[in-house]
Protein backbone atom coordinates (compact mmCIF):
# COMPACT_ATOMS: atom_id res chain seq x y z
CA UNK A 1 0.00 0.00 0.00
CA UNK A 2 1.29 3.44 -0.94
CA UNK A 3 1.17 6.69 1.03
CA UNK A 4 1.49 9.85 -1.06
CA UNK A 5 3.45 12.73 0.47
CA UNK A 6 2.93 16.25 -0.90
CA UNK A 7 6.07 18.26 -0.12
CA UNK A 8 6.00 22.02 -0.68
CA UNK A 9 9.27 22.92 1.08
CA UNK A 10 12.28 20.66 1.66
CA UNK A 11 11.91 21.48 5.38
CA UNK A 12 8.50 19.75 5.54
CA UNK A 13 9.59 16.54 3.78
CA UNK A 14 11.24 14.71 6.71
CA UNK A 15 8.24 15.01 9.00
CA UNK A 16 5.75 14.11 6.27
CA UNK A 17 7.75 11.04 5.22
CA UNK A 18 7.91 9.93 8.86
CA UNK A 19 4.12 10.29 9.16
CA UNK A 20 3.44 8.52 5.86
CA UNK A 21 5.50 5.49 6.93
CA UNK A 22 2.83 4.73 9.53
CA UNK A 23 0.37 4.02 6.70
CA UNK A 24 2.30 2.62 3.77
CA UNK A 25 5.29 3.02 1.49
CA UNK A 26 5.92 6.76 1.03
CA UNK A 27 6.03 8.25 -2.47
CA UNK A 28 6.72 11.98 -2.69
CA UNK A 29 5.09 14.57 -4.91
CA UNK A 30 7.42 17.60 -4.88
CA UNK A 31 5.86 20.97 -5.63
CA UNK A 32 6.94 24.63 -5.51
CA UNK A 33 10.18 25.03 -3.45
CA UNK A 34 10.53 21.26 -3.06
CA UNK A 35 10.47 20.92 -6.86
CA UNK A 36 13.31 23.39 -7.33
CA UNK A 37 15.36 21.83 -4.51
CA UNK A 38 14.41 18.27 -5.38
CA UNK A 39 17.75 16.78 -4.26
CA UNK A 40 16.97 17.64 -0.64
CA UNK A 41 13.60 15.93 -0.94
CA UNK A 42 15.00 12.86 -2.72
CA UNK A 43 17.43 12.33 0.17
CA UNK A 44 14.79 10.40 2.12
CA UNK A 45 15.19 7.51 -0.29
CA UNK A 46 11.64 7.50 -1.66
CA UNK A 47 10.62 7.87 -5.28
CA UNK A 48 9.92 11.54 -6.04
CA UNK A 49 7.48 12.81 -8.65
CA UNK A 50 8.10 16.43 -9.44
CA UNK A 51 5.72 19.09 -10.72
CA UNK A 52 7.65 22.25 -11.58
CA UNK A 53 5.01 24.79 -10.67
CA UNK A 54 3.75 26.86 -7.78
CA UNK A 55 0.11 26.78 -8.95
CA UNK A 56 -2.40 24.83 -6.82
CA UNK A 57 -4.15 23.74 -10.00
CA UNK A 58 -0.93 22.10 -11.27
CA UNK A 59 -0.49 20.30 -7.96
CA UNK A 60 -4.10 19.14 -8.15
CA UNK A 61 -3.65 17.70 -11.64
CA UNK A 62 -0.40 15.98 -10.68
CA UNK A 63 -1.90 14.54 -7.49
CA UNK A 64 -4.97 13.37 -9.39
CA UNK A 65 -2.90 11.42 -11.94
CA UNK A 66 -0.76 9.90 -9.18
CA UNK A 67 -3.87 8.99 -7.22
CA UNK A 68 -5.14 7.05 -10.21
CA UNK A 69 -1.87 5.21 -10.85
CA UNK A 70 -0.71 4.59 -7.25
CA UNK A 71 -4.06 4.16 -5.51
CA UNK A 72 -2.69 5.47 -2.19
CA UNK A 73 -4.43 4.86 1.11
CA UNK A 74 -3.56 8.30 2.37
CA UNK A 75 -2.24 11.60 1.02
CA UNK A 76 -0.36 13.68 3.58
CA UNK A 77 0.81 17.26 3.18
CA UNK A 78 1.29 20.58 4.98
CA UNK A 79 -1.72 22.77 5.90
CA UNK A 80 -0.69 25.65 3.65
CA UNK A 81 -2.91 27.73 1.37
CA UNK A 82 -1.54 26.33 -1.90
CA UNK A 83 -1.77 22.73 -0.74
CA UNK A 84 -5.24 23.22 0.75
CA UNK A 85 -6.53 24.73 -2.49
CA UNK A 86 -5.07 21.86 -4.52
CA UNK A 87 -6.29 19.06 -2.26
CA UNK A 88 -9.77 20.62 -1.90
CA UNK A 89 -10.10 20.19 -5.68
CA UNK A 90 -8.80 16.63 -5.42
CA UNK A 91 -11.11 15.79 -2.50
CA UNK A 92 -14.06 17.21 -4.44
CA UNK A 93 -13.42 15.31 -7.64
CA UNK A 94 -12.88 12.01 -5.78
CA UNK A 95 -15.47 12.69 -3.04
CA UNK A 96 -13.03 11.48 -0.39
CA UNK A 97 -12.53 12.92 3.12
CA UNK A 98 -10.01 15.70 3.66
CA UNK A 99 -8.86 16.87 7.09
CA UNK A 100 -6.61 19.85 7.78
CA UNK A 101 -4.48 21.29 10.61
CA UNK A 102 -4.18 17.79 12.06
CA UNK A 103 -2.04 17.49 15.21
CA UNK A 104 -2.33 13.73 15.78
CA UNK A 105 -3.12 10.90 13.40
CA UNK A 106 -3.11 7.12 13.60
CA UNK A 107 -4.24 4.12 11.63
CA UNK A 108 -7.50 2.76 13.03
CA UNK A 109 -7.86 -0.21 10.65
CA UNK A 110 -10.37 0.84 8.00
CA UNK A 111 -10.36 4.45 9.20
CA UNK A 112 -7.94 7.28 9.92
CA UNK A 113 -8.23 8.50 13.49
CA UNK A 114 -7.16 12.12 13.94
CA UNK A 115 -7.18 15.09 16.25
CA UNK A 116 -7.42 18.77 15.30
CA UNK A 117 -8.42 22.14 16.69
CA UNK A 118 -12.00 23.30 16.44
CA UNK A 119 -13.91 26.48 17.36
CA UNK A 120 -10.98 28.86 16.78
CA UNK A 121 -8.68 26.39 18.58
CA UNK A 122 -10.70 26.55 21.79
CA UNK A 123 -11.83 22.93 21.46
CA UNK A 124 -10.03 19.81 20.24
CA UNK A 125 -11.92 17.33 18.12
CA UNK A 126 -11.11 13.64 17.80
CA UNK A 127 -12.77 12.04 14.82
CA UNK A 128 -12.38 9.32 12.21
CA UNK A 129 -12.84 9.14 8.46
CA UNK A 130 -12.66 6.08 6.16
CA UNK A 131 -9.77 5.58 3.72
CA UNK A 132 -8.73 6.80 1.22
CA UNK A 133 -8.19 10.15 2.87
CA UNK A 134 -6.28 13.43 2.49
CA UNK A 135 -4.66 14.54 5.77
CA UNK A 136 -2.95 17.95 5.93
CA UNK A 137 -1.00 18.34 9.14
CA UNK A 138 0.54 21.00 11.32
CA UNK A 139 4.35 21.24 11.44
CA UNK A 140 6.46 19.59 14.14
CA UNK A 141 3.98 16.93 15.21
CA UNK A 142 6.56 14.14 14.65
CA UNK A 143 10.32 13.77 14.46
CA UNK A 144 11.58 13.92 10.86
CA UNK A 145 12.56 10.66 9.14
CA UNK A 146 16.24 9.78 8.73
CA UNK A 147 17.76 10.50 5.34
CA UNK A 148 18.35 7.29 3.41
CA UNK A 149 20.09 7.28 0.04
CA UNK A 150 18.69 8.97 -3.00
CA UNK A 151 15.27 8.30 -4.47
CA UNK A 152 14.58 8.34 -8.19
CA UNK A 153 13.13 11.64 -9.52
CA UNK A 154 10.44 11.61 -12.20
CA UNK A 155 9.12 14.78 -13.82
CA UNK A 156 5.38 15.11 -14.29
CA UNK A 157 3.82 17.20 -17.01
CA UNK A 158 0.37 18.50 -16.16
CA UNK A 159 -0.48 20.29 -19.39
CA UNK A 160 -2.45 23.52 -19.63
CA UNK A 161 -4.01 25.20 -16.63
CA UNK A 162 -7.33 27.05 -16.55
CA UNK A 163 -6.19 29.85 -14.25
CA UNK A 164 -3.47 32.13 -15.66
CA UNK A 165 -0.93 33.94 -13.56
CA UNK A 166 -0.60 37.64 -14.39
CA UNK A 167 1.86 38.70 -11.69
CA UNK A 168 3.34 38.05 -8.26
CA UNK A 169 4.49 40.53 -5.66
CA UNK A 170 6.06 39.97 -2.27
CA UNK A 171 4.21 41.18 0.78
CA UNK A 172 5.72 43.90 2.85
CA UNK A 173 7.22 41.88 5.65
CA UNK A 174 9.22 42.80 8.72
CA UNK A 175 11.18 39.57 8.69
CA UNK A 176 10.75 39.21 12.45
CA UNK A 177 10.46 35.65 13.60
CA UNK A 178 7.76 35.99 16.24
CA UNK A 179 7.57 32.20 16.53
CA UNK A 180 11.16 32.07 17.75
CA UNK A 181 11.10 35.08 20.12
CA UNK A 182 11.44 34.55 23.89
CA UNK A 183 9.54 37.73 24.71
CA UNK A 184 6.74 39.13 22.55
CA UNK A 185 4.77 42.33 22.97
CA UNK A 186 1.36 42.26 21.32
CA UNK A 187 -0.39 45.50 20.45
CA UNK A 188 -4.12 45.94 19.95
CA UNK A 189 -6.72 48.59 19.31
CA UNK A 190 -5.96 50.27 22.65
CA UNK A 191 -3.31 52.17 20.68
CA UNK A 192 -4.86 55.22 19.08
CA UNK A 193 -2.38 55.79 16.25
CA UNK A 194 0.48 54.13 14.42
CA UNK A 195 2.94 56.64 15.91
CA UNK A 196 1.93 55.57 19.42
CA UNK A 197 3.29 52.08 18.76
CA UNK A 198 6.72 53.51 19.56
CA UNK A 199 5.76 53.03 23.23
CA UNK A 200 5.65 49.27 22.55
CA UNK A 201 8.87 49.32 20.52
CA UNK A 202 10.75 51.15 23.29
CA UNK A 203 9.61 48.54 25.80
CA UNK A 204 10.57 45.82 23.33
CA UNK A 205 14.10 47.18 23.04
CA UNK A 206 14.80 46.95 26.76
CA UNK A 207 13.26 43.44 26.98
CA UNK A 208 14.94 42.12 23.82
CA UNK A 209 11.40 41.46 22.63
CA UNK A 210 9.66 41.31 19.24
CA UNK A 211 6.49 43.26 18.54
CA UNK A 212 3.39 41.69 17.00
CA UNK A 213 -0.23 42.71 16.78
CA UNK A 214 -3.85 41.69 16.53
CA UNK A 215 -5.69 41.37 13.24
CA UNK A 216 -6.98 44.98 13.14
CA UNK A 217 -3.47 46.35 13.74
CA UNK A 218 -1.49 44.14 11.37
CA UNK A 219 -3.96 43.06 8.69
CA UNK A 220 -6.61 45.76 8.50
CA UNK A 221 -4.94 49.03 9.57
CA UNK A 222 -1.51 47.81 8.43
CA UNK A 223 0.25 49.63 11.28
CA UNK A 224 2.54 46.59 11.43
CA UNK A 225 3.74 44.35 8.58
CA UNK A 226 1.48 41.39 7.86
CA UNK A 227 3.91 38.83 9.26
CA UNK A 228 3.58 40.51 12.66
CA UNK A 229 -0.05 39.43 12.91
CA UNK A 230 -0.62 37.09 15.86
CA UNK A 231 -3.73 34.92 15.88
CA UNK A 232 -5.47 31.94 14.40
CA UNK A 233 -4.94 33.05 10.79
CA UNK A 234 -1.65 34.77 11.60
CA UNK A 235 1.33 33.64 13.68
CA UNK A 236 1.10 31.20 16.57
CA UNK A 237 3.68 32.10 19.20
CA UNK A 238 5.19 30.30 22.18
CA UNK A 239 7.37 32.81 24.06
CA UNK A 240 8.34 32.68 27.72
CA UNK A 241 6.65 36.02 28.21
CA UNK A 242 3.80 37.55 26.21
CA UNK A 243 2.76 41.10 27.07
CA UNK A 244 -0.57 42.07 25.50
CA UNK A 245 -1.07 45.82 25.48
CA UNK A 246 -4.44 47.31 24.59
CA UNK A 247 -5.61 43.88 23.43
CA UNK A 248 -9.20 42.92 24.29
CA UNK A 249 -8.69 39.14 24.13
CA UNK A 250 -10.83 37.93 21.19
CA UNK A 251 -10.61 34.12 20.77
CA UNK A 252 -9.10 34.49 17.29
CA UNK A 253 -6.15 36.33 18.83
CA UNK A 254 -5.83 34.34 22.04
CA UNK A 255 -5.60 31.01 20.21
CA UNK A 256 -2.37 32.33 18.69
CA UNK A 257 -0.77 33.01 22.08
CA UNK A 258 -2.08 30.10 24.16
CA UNK A 259 1.33 28.44 24.08
CA UNK A 260 2.99 31.32 25.98
CA UNK A 261 4.48 30.47 29.36
CA UNK A 262 3.42 33.68 31.09
CA UNK A 263 0.81 36.10 29.76
CA UNK A 264 0.63 39.71 30.95
CA UNK A 265 -2.26 41.94 29.93
CA UNK A 266 -2.38 45.72 30.15
CA UNK A 267 -5.82 47.17 29.51
CA UNK A 268 -7.74 50.09 30.96
CA UNK A 269 -11.05 48.22 30.68
CA UNK A 270 -11.34 46.00 33.75
CA UNK A 271 -14.04 43.90 32.06
CA UNK A 272 -11.84 43.07 29.01
CA UNK A 273 -11.97 39.28 28.43
CA UNK A 274 -8.18 39.11 28.26
CA UNK A 275 -7.88 39.41 32.04
CA UNK A 276 -9.47 35.95 32.39
CA UNK A 277 -6.85 34.54 30.02
CA UNK A 278 -3.79 36.21 31.51
CA UNK A 279 -1.49 35.33 34.40
CA UNK A 280 -1.00 38.95 35.38
CA UNK A 281 -3.43 41.68 34.42
CA UNK A 282 -2.74 45.35 34.92
CA UNK A 283 -5.78 47.60 34.85
CA UNK A 284 -4.20 50.78 33.54
CA UNK A 285 -4.10 53.27 30.72
CA UNK A 286 -1.30 52.02 28.48
CA UNK A 287 -0.25 55.59 27.69
CA UNK A 288 0.55 56.15 31.37
CA UNK A 289 1.73 52.65 32.23
CA UNK A 290 4.14 51.78 29.42
CA UNK A 291 6.53 54.78 29.77
CA UNK A 292 6.95 54.05 33.49
CA UNK A 293 7.42 50.32 32.91
CA UNK A 294 10.07 51.06 30.27
CA UNK A 295 11.97 53.52 32.47
CA UNK A 296 11.92 51.16 35.48
CA UNK A 297 13.30 48.39 33.29
CA UNK A 298 16.04 50.73 32.05
CA UNK A 299 17.07 51.26 35.67
CA UNK A 300 17.00 47.52 36.28
CA UNK A 301 18.97 46.61 33.17
CA UNK A 302 21.33 49.53 32.59
CA UNK A 303 23.43 47.41 30.24
CA UNK A 304 20.64 47.21 27.69
CA UNK A 305 19.55 49.88 25.22
CA UNK B 1 -22.02 34.48 -20.22
CA UNK B 2 -24.31 34.10 -17.24
CA UNK B 3 -24.66 37.05 -14.91
CA UNK B 4 -25.84 35.41 -11.68
CA UNK B 5 -23.87 35.05 -8.46
CA UNK B 6 -24.27 32.36 -5.80
CA UNK B 7 -22.99 33.01 -2.28
CA UNK B 8 -22.29 30.13 0.11
CA UNK B 9 -23.37 31.06 3.62
CA UNK B 10 -22.72 28.89 6.65
CA UNK B 11 -24.53 28.96 9.97
CA UNK B 12 -21.45 28.18 12.07
CA UNK B 13 -21.08 27.32 15.72
CA UNK B 14 -20.21 30.54 17.54
CA UNK B 15 -16.61 30.15 18.79
CA UNK B 16 -17.05 32.94 21.30
CA UNK B 17 -19.43 30.76 23.28
CA UNK B 18 -17.69 27.56 24.34
CA UNK B 19 -19.39 25.68 27.15
CA UNK B 20 -18.52 22.45 28.88
CA UNK B 21 -20.99 19.77 29.86
CA UNK B 22 -18.70 18.11 32.39
CA UNK B 23 -14.97 17.50 32.81
CA UNK B 24 -14.04 19.46 29.73
CA UNK B 25 -16.50 17.79 27.35
CA UNK B 26 -17.54 20.41 24.81
CA UNK B 27 -21.25 21.13 24.75
CA UNK B 28 -22.11 21.40 21.07
CA UNK B 29 -25.89 21.22 21.48
CA UNK B 30 -26.08 24.45 23.43
CA UNK B 31 -23.64 26.41 21.31
CA UNK B 32 -25.60 28.92 19.24
CA UNK B 33 -25.08 29.23 15.49
CA UNK B 34 -24.26 32.47 13.75
CA UNK B 35 -23.34 33.50 10.23
CA UNK B 36 -19.66 32.69 9.71
CA UNK B 37 -17.72 35.98 9.86
CA UNK B 38 -15.95 35.80 6.49
CA UNK B 39 -19.24 34.96 4.75
CA UNK B 40 -20.21 38.56 5.45
CA UNK B 41 -17.28 39.64 3.27
CA UNK B 42 -18.50 37.28 0.53
CA UNK B 43 -21.98 38.84 0.72
CA UNK B 44 -20.55 42.37 0.61
CA UNK B 45 -18.46 41.46 -2.45
CA UNK B 46 -21.52 39.89 -4.08
CA UNK B 47 -23.40 43.17 -3.58
CA UNK B 48 -20.60 45.07 -5.30
CA UNK B 49 -20.27 42.60 -8.18
CA UNK B 50 -24.04 42.42 -8.66
CA UNK B 51 -23.81 46.09 -9.59
CA UNK B 52 -21.33 45.16 -12.32
CA UNK B 53 -22.85 41.90 -13.56
CA UNK B 54 -26.49 42.93 -13.20
CA UNK B 55 -27.83 39.38 -12.67
CA UNK B 56 -29.50 37.66 -9.74
CA UNK B 57 -27.86 36.66 -6.47
CA UNK B 58 -28.85 33.55 -4.53
CA UNK B 59 -27.51 32.31 -1.24
CA UNK B 60 -27.05 28.62 -0.48
CA UNK B 61 -26.83 27.28 3.06
CA UNK B 62 -26.48 23.69 4.25
CA UNK B 63 -27.18 23.00 7.92
CA UNK B 64 -24.24 21.11 9.46
CA UNK B 65 -25.14 21.14 13.15
CA UNK B 66 -28.38 19.85 14.59
CA UNK B 67 -30.86 18.92 15.70
CA UNK B 68 -32.62 21.03 13.08
CA UNK B 69 -35.57 21.92 15.32
CA UNK B 70 -33.29 23.52 17.89
CA UNK B 71 -31.33 25.36 15.19
CA UNK B 72 -34.24 26.87 13.31
CA UNK B 73 -34.04 30.37 14.80
CA UNK B 74 -30.25 30.78 14.43
CA UNK B 75 -30.34 29.34 10.91
CA UNK B 76 -33.11 31.76 9.84
CA UNK B 77 -31.14 34.72 11.24
CA UNK B 78 -28.07 33.81 9.18
CA UNK B 79 -30.12 33.31 5.99
CA UNK B 80 -32.13 36.49 6.58
CA UNK B 81 -28.87 38.41 6.73
CA UNK B 82 -27.93 37.08 3.29
CA UNK B 83 -31.35 38.03 1.93
CA UNK B 84 -31.24 41.47 3.52
CA UNK B 85 -27.73 42.16 2.33
CA UNK B 86 -27.89 41.06 -1.29
CA UNK B 87 -29.58 37.75 -2.12
CA UNK B 88 -32.75 37.73 -4.24
CA UNK B 89 -33.57 34.25 -3.03
CA UNK B 90 -32.19 31.80 -0.51
CA UNK B 91 -31.83 28.01 -0.65
CA UNK B 92 -31.42 26.15 2.62
CA UNK B 93 -30.76 22.42 2.89
CA UNK B 94 -31.93 21.01 6.22
CA UNK B 95 -31.94 17.25 6.68
CA UNK B 96 -31.58 15.51 10.03
CA UNK B 97 -30.38 12.37 8.21
CA UNK B 98 -27.05 14.02 7.47
CA UNK B 99 -26.48 15.88 10.74
CA UNK B 100 -23.82 16.45 11.94
CA UNK B 101 -22.65 16.98 8.40
CA UNK B 102 -19.18 17.16 6.90
CA UNK B 103 -17.59 18.85 3.88
CA UNK B 104 -18.62 15.92 1.65
CA UNK B 105 -22.30 16.39 2.51
CA UNK B 106 -22.11 20.18 2.30
CA UNK B 107 -20.41 20.32 -1.09
CA UNK B 108 -22.68 17.67 -2.60
CA UNK B 109 -25.76 19.44 -1.27
CA UNK B 110 -24.63 22.80 -2.71
CA UNK B 111 -24.05 21.23 -6.11
CA UNK B 112 -27.35 19.36 -5.76
CA UNK B 113 -29.26 22.61 -5.20
CA UNK B 114 -27.67 24.26 -8.23
CA UNK B 115 -28.28 21.31 -10.54
CA UNK B 116 -31.81 20.43 -9.41
CA UNK B 117 -32.97 24.05 -9.59
CA UNK B 118 -31.27 24.69 -12.92
CA UNK B 119 -29.15 27.50 -11.44
CA UNK B 120 -26.04 28.41 -13.42
CA UNK B 121 -24.16 31.13 -11.56
CA UNK B 122 -21.20 32.62 -13.36
CA UNK B 123 -19.55 33.31 -9.98
CA UNK B 124 -19.77 31.41 -6.72
CA UNK B 125 -18.44 33.34 -3.72
CA UNK B 126 -17.62 31.91 -0.29
CA UNK B 127 -15.62 32.81 2.81
CA UNK B 128 -12.05 31.47 2.98
CA UNK B 129 -12.92 29.41 6.06
CA UNK B 130 -15.78 28.92 8.49
CA UNK B 131 -15.29 30.13 12.06
CA UNK B 132 -16.10 26.77 13.60
CA UNK B 133 -14.27 24.13 11.54
CA UNK B 134 -12.00 26.32 9.47
CA UNK B 135 -11.03 23.64 6.93
CA UNK B 136 -11.21 25.84 3.78
CA UNK B 137 -12.26 22.99 1.51
CA UNK B 138 -15.93 23.36 0.54
CA UNK B 139 -15.39 26.04 -2.17
CA UNK B 140 -12.70 23.93 -3.89
CA UNK B 141 -14.82 20.79 -3.70
CA UNK B 142 -17.76 22.63 -5.28
CA UNK B 143 -15.53 23.97 -8.07
CA UNK B 144 -14.19 20.49 -8.86
CA UNK B 145 -17.66 18.96 -8.96
CA UNK B 146 -19.05 21.66 -11.25
CA UNK B 147 -15.93 21.91 -13.43
CA UNK B 148 -15.62 25.62 -12.57
CA UNK B 149 -12.24 27.31 -12.23
CA UNK B 150 -11.19 27.94 -8.64
CA UNK B 151 -9.20 30.56 -6.79
CA UNK B 152 -8.99 30.48 -3.00
CA UNK B 153 -7.99 33.30 -0.62
CA UNK B 154 -9.01 36.16 -2.92
CA UNK B 155 -8.26 39.51 -1.32
CA UNK B 156 -9.37 41.69 -4.24
CA UNK B 157 -11.52 41.28 -7.32
CA UNK B 158 -9.80 43.64 -9.73
CA UNK B 159 -11.92 43.22 -12.83
CA UNK B 160 -14.76 41.18 -14.23
CA UNK B 161 -14.17 40.70 -17.96
CA UNK B 162 -16.30 39.00 -20.58
CA UNK B 163 -15.48 35.37 -19.83
CA UNK B 164 -12.95 35.84 -17.02
CA UNK B 165 -12.29 37.45 -13.67
CA UNK B 166 -9.03 39.06 -12.54
CA UNK B 167 -8.24 38.70 -8.85
CA UNK B 168 -5.51 39.08 -6.25
CA UNK B 169 -4.84 35.92 -4.24
CA UNK B 170 -3.24 35.98 -0.82
CA UNK B 171 -0.59 33.31 -0.27
CA UNK B 172 1.48 33.22 2.92
CA UNK B 173 4.46 35.35 1.81
CA UNK B 174 3.25 36.83 -1.47
CA UNK B 175 0.26 38.05 -3.44
CA UNK B 176 -0.58 36.72 -6.90
CA UNK B 177 -2.62 38.38 -9.61
CA UNK B 178 -4.58 35.76 -11.52
CA UNK B 179 -7.02 35.58 -14.38
CA UNK B 180 -9.58 32.82 -13.94
CA UNK B 181 -12.02 31.85 -16.68
CA UNK B 182 -15.73 32.08 -15.85
CA UNK B 183 -17.64 30.38 -14.43
CA UNK B 184 -15.49 30.44 -11.32
CA UNK B 185 -15.59 29.73 -7.59
CA UNK B 186 -13.76 32.28 -5.42
CA UNK B 187 -13.16 32.08 -1.69
CA UNK B 188 -12.53 35.51 -0.18
CA UNK B 189 -10.50 36.77 2.79
CA UNK B 190 -11.50 39.47 5.28
CA UNK B 191 -9.19 41.96 3.58
CA UNK B 192 -11.42 42.11 0.49
CA UNK B 193 -13.85 44.70 1.89
CA UNK B 194 -15.41 46.17 5.00
CA UNK B 195 -18.82 44.49 5.36
CA UNK B 196 -21.62 46.92 6.14
CA UNK B 197 -24.60 45.62 8.08
CA UNK B 198 -27.87 45.59 6.11
CA UNK B 199 -30.06 48.66 6.49
CA UNK B 200 -33.47 48.57 8.19
CA UNK B 201 -35.20 48.82 4.82
CA UNK B 202 -33.12 45.91 3.50
CA UNK B 203 -34.01 43.85 6.57
CA UNK B 204 -37.70 44.58 6.09
CA UNK B 205 -37.50 43.69 2.38
CA UNK B 206 -35.76 40.41 3.20
CA UNK B 207 -38.85 38.86 4.75
CA UNK B 208 -40.67 39.17 1.42
CA UNK B 209 -37.98 37.40 -0.59
CA UNK B 210 -38.31 33.68 -1.36
CA UNK B 211 -36.62 31.24 0.99
CA UNK B 212 -36.65 27.60 -0.12
CA UNK B 213 -36.04 24.96 2.52
CA UNK B 214 -35.07 21.62 0.99
CA UNK B 215 -34.31 18.08 2.10
CA UNK B 216 -31.73 15.96 0.32
CA UNK B 217 -34.52 13.95 -1.32
CA UNK B 218 -35.91 17.21 -2.78
CA UNK B 219 -32.70 17.69 -4.71
CA UNK B 220 -32.40 14.02 -5.64
CA UNK B 221 -29.34 13.41 -3.51
CA UNK B 222 -28.25 10.38 -1.54
CA UNK B 223 -25.09 11.15 0.37
CA UNK B 224 -23.94 10.31 3.89
CA UNK B 225 -21.37 12.08 6.05
CA UNK B 226 -18.12 10.11 6.24
CA UNK B 227 -16.77 11.76 9.35
CA UNK B 228 -17.54 10.32 12.74
CA UNK B 229 -16.85 12.65 15.67
CA UNK B 230 -15.55 10.69 18.65
CA UNK B 231 -14.75 13.30 21.24
CA UNK B 232 -14.68 17.08 21.67
CA UNK B 233 -12.86 18.69 24.56
CA UNK B 234 -12.55 22.26 25.69
CA UNK B 235 -8.91 23.30 25.86
CA UNK B 236 -8.33 24.61 29.32
CA UNK B 237 -5.07 26.41 29.92
CA UNK B 238 -4.66 27.39 33.52
CA UNK B 239 -3.84 31.06 33.92
CA UNK B 240 -3.23 32.68 37.28
CA UNK B 241 -5.48 35.67 36.61
CA UNK B 242 -3.74 37.89 39.17
CA UNK B 243 -5.06 41.43 38.84
CA UNK B 244 -2.91 44.48 39.52
CA UNK B 245 -5.03 47.52 40.28
CA UNK B 246 -3.16 50.49 41.69
CA UNK B 247 -3.95 54.18 41.63
CA UNK B 248 -0.23 54.86 41.35
CA UNK B 249 1.36 53.74 38.09
CA UNK B 250 4.77 53.38 39.80
CA UNK B 251 3.24 50.96 42.27
CA UNK B 252 1.55 48.99 39.50
CA UNK B 253 4.83 48.72 37.61
CA UNK B 254 6.72 47.61 40.74
CA UNK B 255 4.13 44.94 41.51
CA UNK B 256 4.17 43.59 37.98
CA UNK B 257 7.97 43.46 37.89
CA UNK B 258 8.00 41.63 41.20
CA UNK B 259 5.66 38.95 39.79
CA UNK B 260 7.69 38.63 36.62
CA UNK B 261 10.97 38.33 38.57
CA UNK B 262 9.42 35.52 40.57
CA UNK B 263 8.36 33.77 37.35
CA UNK B 264 11.92 34.08 36.10
CA UNK B 265 10.85 35.48 32.73
CA UNK B 266 12.54 38.88 32.89
CA UNK B 267 16.16 37.91 32.37
CA UNK B 268 16.04 36.41 28.93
Amino acid sequence: MKALVISQRPSDAGELVALAKGFGEPVILAFQESASKVDEVAAYGCRVYRVRSDRPEALYKAAFSLYESLNPKIIVGPSTKNVKDATALLAGSLDIPMVTEVVELSDGGSVLTYKRGFMSERVTMKAEVPYPVIALVNPKIVEPAEKAGRGEVIDLNVGELKVNIVGVRAKELSGVKLEEAEVVIGVGRGFKSKEDLKLAFELAKILNAQVGGTRPIAADLKWLPEDAWIGISGKKITPKLYIAVGVSGAPQHMSGVSGSKVIVAVNKDKSAPIFKQADYGVVADLYKFLPILTSKLREKFPGRA
Amino acid sequence: MGRDIAVLVKASLNPEIVRQVSEGIYDIDYTPLKISDVDRNALEEAARLKGILGGKVYSITVLTWGPSKARDKDLKLAVQEALAKVADEAYVVVDDNVIPGDPIVTSNAIVGVLKSKGLKPTLILAGEASVDESTSQVPGRVAAKLGYSYVGYVRRVLEVREGSVVVERDVEEYVETLEAPLPAVLSVTQEINEPRPPTLIQIRMASRKPLYTLKLSDIGLDVKPKRLIRDMRVITVFRKQVLVEEASMEKAVEKLLEYLEREGVLRV
